[in-house]
């Protein structure tokens, strides 16, 4: 297709708005963190640093008893795990949603998408106090377990399973096949696109999430990242405002570049899963 | 176009990269910047002592560096004990406390306002220590605390806390802006309500220097504010309660009194401030405290815990003011950090939390440069004037004609029923009669559920 | 993994003789299944319909968690919530900040998903800018955004003052503070509609724009005719999940407003966060979660009436 620029400024002259709008935001507060308190507080607001300094950076991180290092270490652990054990129970949930005939089939998914319409406060005080009466407060159980029934996951990964072919499957039969080898050797082997879409989104939810964690942890060595932040962000954002924002630069460039590690899977997977509907 | 894209993607990311590099290699050439003050340690370790106790408060403060620093010269005089001290938001304090309680893992010893007592206390998670005070035999002496401070440590006839200071409300000056406003600092402050509009609306100066009393005011333009209504609502008006000589609630504890014609006439007072004399920015959407940072705000009511704020962020020069009096009586809110035990608490622990309680008691003056005023009365009679004039002129304001927290076990459910209708009114949206009356509406729904 | 496999086998195995050939395949395909589900419906039966339940029960209790005693209530919490002013004005302000936000959200995801996908140099490199707030976690949003909207220190009253417009109190003002929360909303939120639009668009046959252009139609027509009515199921997807999880919102206000002023920003889950953990009254919160569930099941039922009629999931 020929290139014409003119035929396209009216796209390029959206985007570029709509790049300002998303930029802006994110350089002026990368911005602040180089600054100090003093500048921050100026009128007209500075949008360049008159004199960058990157104390505030060496300030959080230096602080022994600020841990962002160990509180990032936790999110993605927890994380980690917690994408890994959404995939492993849902993936062949998905599956016998999506391929296989059982009593109940229309039932059961008939409950779970019931359930998606759920706020998540339904579940969050009986799951705190099964987590207390558990011993699982303050622990890593606690950020993993209770959401690990992700019916969103189910639900879109199901969708995914049902457009392969049935074709493929049928000649793994013939083979002499069992169910898990046609999930294993067949099935999931097609779906790695998916599967990663999916763990990035699962991923990311859980990095960001902040209620449920500041509620069942509550030692500073089971804190995660999100949650020590809003700690700080209380604790100084109305006097230190360029140190907490230093602390959420450290804070958001890990995820940035698992991101874009993995940007051209992710759009891959949402056309495969048929998140935009078909 | 998938090339395309992973390029963009690849070149976003090196530019990440690029951008992490620059900040290490930078950083080695920015060290003669202006220095950042040290902020709080959210979690200390101090001492190495093998009777470890663990300490949460919400001092985030300058005052919690102080307290640390106290503690750090605990351990040294007691190498047995080491101390692990928490610091978190006091909101988000109460939360966690109330889940630890509820998980069973309590900290050691935690710190809370005397108001806090009656609610955790009916809980039965608090520890009783009267044992602890000289009328029961202990070493605190119980007259060397003021009457009021006394009361808050009681509750159903028990005592529930050790006092560590009284920290409460006054006013900060800019003398600069005094100056810029041809008023001289030091004027004794006034002591009515007309008094203080006067002075407010000397003080208020627009952009073309005209101050809010002359005709020619630009009300849209102001370039200094005389006041500012909109830190921390609820203990201003508080104040003004009573020196209209209202109260929360009645006497006996049954009855929500606050929207009393005293209560109506002292929110109605910071109303006329923001909207009748426009000496005030409204109370949202006004940080306060970096006003007056950038000398936008002349008269700042806020607390002690100001102070070092005051004297170590800004290059303002500034001075303590006892509270303003809108009513024909006086009175100012303060609270008293307190120390409290959980329950279950016995033995070695308890012993070991028992010391370090004794000793910062019995090292109170040096609490003093957190800016707070030391609970017992020998320290705040034995601090230096030079360092502390604000600790001084406000801790003698507490004792004269402090007001503190209503005392009820469901005093943070009433104040979150208050705080929204106080901002209502503030902000226009209410009168003061009307939001007063559905907060008391709110409250006495709290009270009565909770008789 | 392999030995369930084997279980699956030995299981279905034993029946082989007694049963006709079609339903021992049904058999082992369902016993199959259901081993294949089992994790799932442990988790699920734990962590949700126990969970479900257990917050239904607790909803008739009047318990306060630190207090001995629960007293059995019936209704009287459902009463209380159904009768407190203040959890409508909760609810009328999450409606009307979820309106907003979700058609802003829409309209911002689906023409930016337009525009990434013409055929033009860049349009990965946008693609991948404008995803970028999503990443965000709602701390760091709140902070850069409470002071993008500062009145005294905020830059987009410095570009407005350029226009000859005065400071606009944009979080201390009534009728600001929730279109104010909804751009932040928008902002933060959009990338992910727009990769949902991105893969919607992806699978409208090119052929489908070649015959109508054929036929003479222009850009704007080719849109409302071919684009939006075959994006249907993206758009129903994308409000009913904008629905759902704006309903929730909650650390916005919390970091940005603290629900203020006034009440201007208060919303249902902040009224819940006031009710279960501050005053720890969990009896009362469970029948605020309920009831809120009740109502967001009725919101997305009417969406599906709307836009999902010719839809086909």
């Amino acid at each position: 297709m020929k290139f014409n620029l003119l035929k396209h400024t009216g796209t390029y002259t959206y985007l570029i708005i709509l790049s300002i709008f998303v930029l802006f935001p994110l350089v002026f507060s990368f911005s602040q963190s180089l600054m100090t308190n003093q500048e921050v507080n100026r009128w007209p607001p500075p949008i360049i640093p008159p004199s960058p300094i990157l104390t505030n950076y060496e300030t959080v991180l230096s602080q022994p008893d600020l841990k962002l290092v160990l509180w990032l270490r936790n999110s993605l652990f927890a994380a980690a795990a917690y994408t890994t054990a959404v995939l492993l129970i849902c993936a062949p949930a998905a599956y016998a949603f999506a391929r296989l005939k059982f009593p109940g089939n229309n039932i059961l998914f008939g409950l779970l998408l019931l359930t998606v319409m759920l706020p998540s406060q339904v579940t969050l005080i009986p799951n705190f106090l099964l987590m207390r009466d558990l011993k699982f407060l303050d622990t890593f159980h606690a950020l993993i377990w209770p959401g690990a029934a992700n019916v969103f996951a189910v639900f879109l990964l199901r969708q995914f399973f049902m457009q392969i072919p049935q074709e493929l499957e049928e000649a793994a039969i013939l083979d002499g096949a069992s169910y898990f080898g046609r999930f294993r050797h067949v099935i999931l082997p097609l779906s790695t696109n998916a599967l990663t879409a999916m763990g990035i989104f699962v991923f990311l939810g859980h990095y960001n999430d902040l209620l449920w964690p500041f509620i069942t942890t509550s030692s500073l060595e089971m804190r995660t990242l999100p949650v020590g932040l809003q700690i700080l962000n209380s604790s100084y954002a109305g006097q230190y405002r360029p140190l907490v924002l230093a602390g959420a630069v450290f804070a958001t460039v890990p995820i940035i570049i698992v991101y874009i590690i993995f940007q051209r899977r992710i759009i891959k997977g949402v056309v495969m899963t048929g998140m935009g509907g078909r | 176009m998938r090339k395309r894209s992973s390029l963009a993607g690849f070149a976003l990311f090196l530019l990440t990269v690029v951008m992490v590099f620059a900040l290490s290699i930078a950083s080695t050439g920015a060290q003669d910047a202006t220095p950042i003050p040290e902020p709080t340690a959210i979690v200390s370790d101090l001492g190495t002592g093998s009777m470890k106790i663990s300490f949460w408060n919400g001092l985030t403060g300058s005052d919690g560096v102080t307290l640390n620093d106290m503690l750090a010269q605990f351990v040294t005089e007691n190498p047995d004990i080491s101390v692990t001290t928490e610091i978190i938001p006091w909101n988000t304090l109460y939360t966690k406390l109330q889940t630890a309680f509820v998980a069973g893992t309590p900290p050691d010893v935690f710190m809370l306002h005397a108001s806090e007592i009656p609610q955790f206390a009916s809980y039965g998670v608090l520890k009783d220590v009267s044992g602890w005070y000289d009328t029961n035999g202990g070493w605190f002496p119980w007259d060397d605390i003021s009457p009021t401070t006394q009361a808050g440590m009681i509750f159903d006839g028990v005592t529930y806390g050790i006092p560590l200071d009284n920290h409460g409300r006054g006013l900060f000056i800019n003398e600069g802006a005094f100056e810029k406003a041809g008023v001289d600092p030091n004027v004794a402050p006034p002591t009515t309500f007309e008094g203080w509009v006067e002075l407010f609306q000397q003080l208020t100066l627009d952009v073309n220097g005209n101050n809010a009393a002359s005709p020619d005011f630009d009300k849209e333009n102001v370039a200094q504010w005389g006041f500012a209504v909109g830190e921390w609502p609820r203990v201003n008006f508080l104040a003004a309660l009573a020196q209209h000589g209202g109260s929360m609630i009645s006497e006996d504890g049954t009855t929500v009194t606050v929207n009393s014609e005293a209560g109506v006439a002292a929110l109605q007072n910071f109303i006329d401030l923001v909207y009748t004399y426009n000496v005030s920015p409204p109370e949202a959407g006004f940080d306060t405290w970096q006003g007056f940072a950038a000398g936008a705000v002349a008269v700042l009511p806020s607390g002690t815990w100001f102070r070092n704020f005051a004297a170590e962020q800004t290059d303002i020069e500034w001075a303590a003011w006892p509270q303003f009096q809108f009513g024909p009586g006086q009175g100012t809110w303060f609270g008293a950090h307190t120390w409290m035990l959980p329950v279950g608490l016995e033995g070695e622990k308890l012993d070991a939390v028992q010391t370090l309680i004794q000793w910062v008691s019995d090292n109170q003056v040096a609490w003093a440069a957190s800016g707070q005023v030391p609970a017992r009365l020998s320290a705040q009679a034995a601090l230096d004037p030079e360092n502390y004039p604000s600790n001084i002129i406000l801790g003698e304001t507490f004792g004269a004609y402090g007001v503190q927290d209503i005392q009820h076990v469901a005093v943070q459910e009433m104040y979150a029923a208050l705080d929204p209708e106080l901002s209502a009114a503030l902000n226009n949206q209410k009168t003061a009669e009307q939001a007063l009356n559905d907060a008391a509406a709110r409250m006495q729904q709290v009270l009565d559920r909770n008789r | 993994m392999e030995k369930t496999d084997a279980i699956v086998t030995s299981a279905s195995a034993t029946k082989q003789n007694r049963q006709p050939f079609q339903m021992r395949l049904r058999t082992r395909e369902a016993i199959a299944a259901y081993i294949f589900l089992a994790p799932f419906i442990i988790f699920f039966s734990i962590f949700v319909v126990r969970a479900v339940l257990s917050a239904v029960n607790i909803s008739f209790y009047d318990w306060q968690i630190l207090r001995p005693s629960r007293p059995y209530v019936g209704f009287a919490n459902y009463q209380e919530l159904f009768n407190d002013y203040v959890w409508w004005i909760a609810v009328r302000n999450t409606i009307i900040f979820t309106a907003m936000t979700v058609t802003g959200t829409t309209i911002i995801a689906l023409t930016a998903a337009v525009a990434v996908t013409q055929n033009i140099p860049g349009a990965g490199f946008f693609r991948v800018l404008l995803y970028m707030p999503t990443l965000l976690s709602v701390g760091v949003v709140g902070l850069t955004w409470v002071w993008m909207l500062s009145t005294q220190f905020g830059i987009i009253n410095y570009g407005l003052s350029f226009l000859g417009i005065r400071p606009v109190n944009w979080l201390g003002d009534e009728n600001l503070v929730l279109p104010a929360l909804s751009l932040t909303t928008i902002w933060w939120g959009f990338g992910f509609p727009m990769l949902i639009f991105i893969a919607g668009l992806q699978g409208i046959p090119e052929h489908l724009y070649e015959a109508a252009k054929i036929d003479g139609a222009n850009g704007r027509q080719l849109f409302f005719h071919i684009t939006l009515p075959l994006l249907r199921p993206s758009i129903l997807f994308v409000t009913v999940t904008g629905v759902i999880s704006h309903f929730q919102v909650f650390g916005q206000p919390f970091i940005m407003t603290s629900g203020g002023p006034g009440r201007g920003s208060f919303t249902v889950i902040f009224y819940l966060y006031d009710i279960a953990w501050r005053a720890f009254r969990m009896g009362y919160g469970s029948a605020v979660a309920v009831a809120l569930a009740i109502i967001m099941g009725i919101f997305t039922l009417i969406q599906f009436r709307i836009v999902g009629r010719r839809v086909d999931y």
